[in-house]
């Protein structure tokens, strides 16, 4: 375990060295995932690009059409921020559900998505509000969908000297509400055995205008769960409908069989939770429950 | 093996070091420095006996690296009190019975303490401390004593300690 | 309670040792560390059954930092073991376990020393395994200890082949009685393995001093177990041997047995540095001493009415590689299935059995959750099935004052009809079912204060002030405060005027440890016995003083009262120093087993209960029908605690045995496929957060003992006891079924309510209430 830290002093000093270093360096962000891949020896970088000290990094924008999330903000952050207290809510839920406060005051937004982890919480939303991540290299930014983004289980299409430096999100049309949803053994401290996120626009009628579904720990990558959308859009939700939704999500997902539960309690609760988070958005829009 | 000059801010206290780029905040702490309050167990961030305040907010210093805290201040419990002059929340946990065998206590003080601060200005709900303090395990209490312990200096101070 | 008159004892005092611990300055055994010390780590194996090919330490020894290597080749083959001396130090020619100790290496750091370790060289050659406890005991399974006769036992253990320990109690004729009964129920149970979950690791240092005397500061729970065990394995007189215990960071029976005291003790004496040793996470849930899993299956006759005519039990226990505490275990496991119920037949048999897995050991209240899950599930199913309240068929059953228990002793200061009431009307029994998928749920139980002896030294210091010197660990339970508080009461003094000296074998005296509920039990009536010393010595030495007669004296207010006169105890001390040599008292105390019919009885440690605790938890909670999720929204607790000591502490043990109990029924298991631990870290060891421990109201029931200090009772166990039982009691009234395997987790509540778990009782289509 050997290695050295940078502290570069600004982003393009920070992409620079990731250029520089290739496959041998790696961003140092919260660290929370990093550090103890290191530790269990499942990694072995030679260069950590410490992104701590980049202000730059961590700000909350609101952008007007959109709003702009750095890199480095943190869970908490997300969590505490008043942009996402509205139709956005399922951000702030999600990030409310990672770790701990200590994990959670450091761990980042950014870290969460280049992170790739199937199971991340904060993912989910992101890819239910159709999120665009923005990656700067040495010689360009580019600007790509979080769908396309995600490969694989730890894998992105982020090159080795590429920064993810934001993450833009799209504000909602009206009469639209997002919601998260988590299962777990415990009720704190937990990886998703499923995570479900759902972004829902009613038209004036009551019909469903849109529908995005996010599932989490039931595929390679957090995945959307089309069928079921394309179910919703233009229904009126009835209780049969939404069930129906989560049947579709619940055929749709690729769950596996590991210690924390079996593919087929993850397939269950998807077509559990998934009804849930929409009645749950069709409640925030109609105002009733906040 | 390679060290680095690092200066770390330590309970108000600057200190010189030459550090491994591999070692944690919790190692430098515990075995550079002797300040033996941040606890160690999982060294994964499950448990939370190792939390210190990081510019005045609780994080795992077990998955930390020292060099990450180039610059900012780091307060363990040995800075928040001594036995002739307590803290509140160290008084409190005495005198609510939040103690047992005591090695996630450090942690769960300065997590309480970062938690009030943020919610300064109001009297949290019981609820929400037992969410506060879901990063830190405790095998001995049930937790019970613990948030009677918060929720008393919380409603005494109104949040912020 | 009952009114307490005592100014120090009963009262909510604030533990003694509180300041340190929250500033940080207390120091625990994985904070202690020598000057000049090394880090030691341990090679384990990486499969759970094979024969010893080749271990190659050339490349290892040759590595930076590295200055002490130890394979079995280096040491005697000596075995030790606390029921069974059936363990070596390393692996000498076959692995048991995943985990099983090969090698130990100190270094200068832990980095080096894991460096070294992975330089080892380990060739095997792989053995057919055993995980199925059942399995094991099938005729033509492998023998996974070839040589199991020539371990050296403890006499009553009675053993065969993989059976580590076999014990029976008996009484009547059980088949006569099932052959009569208006029903008979049976049914099967399975438990998983639990850690005990301490939050500081396991840890110890050790130094030698010119060679031939060893001095090892450990977290360990039995510093006089640890002595004799290393005493075994490095061939020393115990008294060469020196303990210190400094602080532990919990214990709750995963630190009763040896756990890196050995390894650091033979590095050290290899290199002639100190040697410190952590354990890791990962070594913990592999290789450290968890509950056994259980396999219970439970038979039981009863009459129209429900009485129980007859009961006949089979616990099998999952000992692991080696049997550790499983013999004692298993057996006591027997006492907590007969339960606190009148059973004329009865005919129970447990099982301590070997596998390829992690030996285990004796987390708090050893069997009595595995145990109670199995008694008290089948209560409410029998209940269920009769259609009688459960609360009703257990008041019909529980056993009264002068009943004769399961070993035939006569039982006094029986409680257990308030425990159960109580506890029913504190979680608003009559609303059993009051909305759809909310349900509450009784579970019972008893268990014993286990004996032992212990003393105690008390020293009067010329302020006034006494140390107390005992040879029982302070764990976190402050159970020393509480024996510190019975002899504050009894010397007329104030709490903060008891000074608790640190455990050291060398000057402490003897105690049986910090275990089984009996710390303050046992050490307070020590320092009761201790008090009385005191007083005649202090009395002796003012007679002298004034020449007036000791009998005419009494202690009042910290001072001797001699007619007119009042002589400080700080004085008292001062005289004695001058003329005495200083003042020091003595003072023992043992329990001894109440009678019992040996005949009932056959191989058992622990054939009869001491001063039996009673206790009764009751619980509120929903079940989510479409995830499974249970949510616990109230927890009460009743216990019968004879007196208590300290009422703020003895809620502390409750709230936090229950925190553990409702960790082995809903979440905690550690996992285990083909030998190897899927698990082994606390992202995927789901201990309770403080978001899954509901509120929990405790209620003490003081129905004094003959026994204990003021009439208490044992304690620190029971809270732990029923709450997987009561879960799954609640569970039921929420859902109609009872999930018979624990953790009791939210997968196996909706597959149980679809029908998909087969180890599930369904009485959905016959619920008659």
């Amino acid at each position: 375990m050997s290695f050295t830290v940078h502290h570069p002093a600004s982003v393009s000093d920070a992409v620079a060295l990731a250029e520089r270093y290739g496959a041998d360096g790696r961003f140092l962000a919260g660290g929370t995932d990093l550090i103890i891949q290191i530790h269990r020896k499942r990694l072995a970088s030679q260069h950590l690009i410490d992104l701590t000290g980049l202000a730059e990094l961590r700000a909350i924008e609101d952008a007007g059409d959109e709003i702009r999330i750095g890199a480095l903000a943190t869970h908490k952050a997300i969590e505490r921020n008043p942009l996402f207290q509205g139709a956005l809510v399922a951000l702030a839920e999600a990030a409310r559900v990672v770790g701990g406060h200590q994990v959670r005051n450091v761990g980042t937004v950014g870290g969460n998505i280049a992170n790739a982890s199937p199971a991340a919480d904060v993912v989910a939303p992101l890819l239910a509000l159709e999120a665009e991540v923005v990656l700067q290299g040495a010689a360009a930014t580019r600007r790509v969908r979080l769908r396309d983004f995600l490969a694989g289980p730890g894998r992105t299409m982020r090159g080795d000297g590429e920064l993810v430096r934001e993450v833009h999100v799209a504000k909602p049309p009206p009469r639209s509400a997002t919601a998260f949803l988590k299962a777990g053994r415990r009720k704190a401290m937990e990886i998703s055995v499923v995570c479900v996120a759902a972004r829902l626009t009613l038209d004036d009628a009551g019909r469903c205008a849109a529908a995005r579904i996010a599932l989490g720990a039931v595929s390679a990558t957090t995945m959307r769960a089309e069928a079921a959308e394309r179910a919703l859009e233009g229904a009126l939700l009835t209780d049969d409908v939404l069930r129906d939704a989560g049947r579709l999500a619940a055929g749709a997902c690729h769950p596996i069989d590991d210690v924390r539960a079996s593919a087929r309690y993850r397939r269950l609760l998807v077509e559990a939770l998934v009804p849930r988070a929409l009645a749950r958005c069709v409640e925030r829009i109609s105002g009733r429950r906040s | 093996m390679t060290r680095v000059p690092l200066t770390l801010s330590i309970n108000g206290e600057m200190h010189e070091l030459l550090v491994a780029p591999h070692w944690t905040l919790l190692y430098v702490l515990r075995t550079v420095i002797g300040l033996s309050g941040a606890k160690e167990n999982c060294l994964e961030a499950e448990c939370g006996v190792c939390t210190v305040l990081l510019d005045g907010k609780a994080v795992n210093s077990c998955i930390l690296l020292a060099e990450q805290c180039r610059g900012r201040s780091i307060v363990t419990i040995e800075g928040l009190g001594t036995s002739g002059q307590l803290h509140p929340l160290q008084e409190a946990f005495i005198r609510h019975g939040a103690v047992q065998c005591g090695y996630c206590i450090p942690g769960m003080i300065l997590t309480a303490k970062s938690f009030l601060d943020e919610t300064s200005g109001r009297v949290p709900t019981r609820d929400e401390i037992r969410e506060a303090i879901s990063g830190t395990l405790c095998r001995c209490t049930g937790y019970q004593k613990i948030i009677d312990a918060i929720a008393a200096v919380a409603a005494e101070t109104k949040g912020g300690t | 309670m009952r009114a307490n008159r005592n100014l120090v004892a009963g009262q909510r005092l604030p533990r003694l040792d509180g300041a340190p611990k929250v500033t940080g300055r207390f120091v625990y055994g994985a904070d202690f560390a020598l000057p000049g010390t090394l880090y030691g780590k341990v090679l384990r194996s990486q499969v759970p059954h094979a024969r010893i090919v080749r271990i190659d330490t050339g490349r290892a020894r040759a590595m930076p930092g590295v200055r002490a290597v130890i394979t079995a080749a280096d040491i005697p083959a000596t075995r030790f073991g606390n029921a069974i001396k059936d363990q070596t130090v390393f692996a000498t020619d076959t692995i048991r376990f995943l985990g099983h100790p090969l090698a130990a290496i100190a270094a200068t750091s832990v980095e080096a020393a894991e460096q070294a370790l992975a330089a080892i060289e380990v060739e095997v050659e792989a053995l057919p395994a055993l995980y199925d406890p059942e399995a094991a005991l099938a005729s033509g399974a492998p023998l996974l200890h070839r040589d199991w006769h020539d371990y050296v036992a403890l006499p009553f253990i009675s053993r065969d082949g993989n059976v580590a320990g076999r014990t029976r109690m008996h009484g009547g004729d059980v088949a006569a009685a099932f052959a009569q009964a208006h029903r008979v129920y049976e049914n099967r149970f399975t438990t998983a393995l639990q850690h005990a979950g301490y939050t500081e690791p396991r840890a110890a240092s050790a130094a030698w001093d010119g060679g031939d005397t060893l001095t090892v500061w450990t977290n360990a729970q039995l510093p006089f177990e640890v002595q004799t065990t290393l005493a075994d394995i490095l061939g020393m007189p115990t008294s060469r041997i020196r303990v210190i215990v400094p602080g532990v960071g919990g214990g709750f029976g995963g630190k009763l047995r040896i756990g890196v005291e050995h390894f650091a003790a033979l590095l050290a004496r290899q290199c002639g540095r100190p040697v410190k040793m952590v354990t890791t996470s990962e070594e913990e849930l592999i290789a450290a001493h968890p509950r056994q899993a259980a396999i219970i299956t439970l038979k039981t006759g009863v009459d129209r009415d429900g009485r129980i005519l007859a009961r006949q039990g089979r616990v099998i226990v999952d000992c692991g590689a080696y049997s550790g505490s499983g013999p004692g275990t298993g057996a006591v496991a027997l006492q907590c299935l007969v339960g606190p119920y009148r059973t004329p037949n009865l005919e129970m048999e447990s099982l301590a059995v070997y596998t390829n897995k992690v030996p285990s050991g004796s987390f708090r209240a050893p069997s009595g959750p595995m145990a109670n899950f199995a008694v008290e599930s089948q209560m409410d199913m029998i209940a269920d099935d009769l259609g009688i309240d459960p609360l009703e068929l257990r008041l019909r059953n529980i056993v009264r004052d002068g009943d004769t228990g399961p070993a035939g002793e006569v039982l006094r200061a029986v409680s257990i009809e308030e425990c159960l009431r109580r506890a029913a009307d504190a979680i608003g029994w009559h609303d059993r079912r009051p909305a759809p998928g909310r349900g509450k749920g009784i579970a019972c139980s008893w268990w014993m204060t286990t004996g032992g002896s212990s003393g105690v030294y008390l020293k009067l210091n010329t302020d006034g002030s006494v140390n107390l010197a005992s040879g029982a660990v302070e764990l976190g339970t402050a159970a020393l405060t509480g024996a510190a508080q019975v002899l504050a009461e009894q010397l007329t003094l104030d709490l903060e005027d008891i000074r608790i000296a640190p455990v050291d074998t060398q000057s402490t005296p003897y105690d049986y440890g910090a275990q089984g509920s009996r710390t303050a039990f046992s050490v307070g009536n020590a320092c009761i016995a201790a008090a009385e010393d005191l007083r005649r010595q202090a009395f002796a030495v003012v007679a002298r003083h004034l020449g007036l007669p000791a009998d005419e004296m009494r202690l009042q207010g910290k001072c001797v009262v001699a007619g007119e006169h009042r002589v400080p105890l700080s004085e008292v001390a001062r005289l004695s120093q001058l003329g005495g040599g200083g003042l020091i008292a003595h003072g023992t105390a043992i329990n001894p087993p109440p009678a019992y019919d040996a005949a009932r009885v056959e191989n058992h440690p622990l054939p009869v209960w001491n001063t039996p605790s009673f206790h009764a938890h009751a619980a509120d909670l929903s079940v989510d029908r479409d995830t499974g999720e249970i949510t616990i929204h109230r927890y009460v607790v009743v216990q019968d605690v004879g007196y208590a000591i300290n009422p703020t502490y003895i809620e502390g043990q409750i709230e936090g045995g229950v925190s553990q109990g409702l960790g082995q029924a809903l979440s905690e298991e550690i996992v285990y496929s083909d030998g190897r631990v899927l698990n082994a870290n606390l992202t995927d060891y789901k201990m309770p957060t403080s978001l899954d421990v509901p509120p929990i109201e405790s209620i003490l029931v003081e129905c004094p003992s003959q026994a204990g200090p003021y009439g208490a009772k044992g304690v620190g166990e029971p809270p732990c006891i029923e709450p997987p039982a009561t879960v799954a009691n609640a569970i039921a009234a929420a859902t109609g079924l009872w999930v018979t395997s624990l953790p009791i987790t939210a997968e196996k509540v909706l597959l149980s309510l679809r029908k998909e778990y087969p180890q599930a009782v369904d009485h959905r289509d016959s619920a008659r209430d």
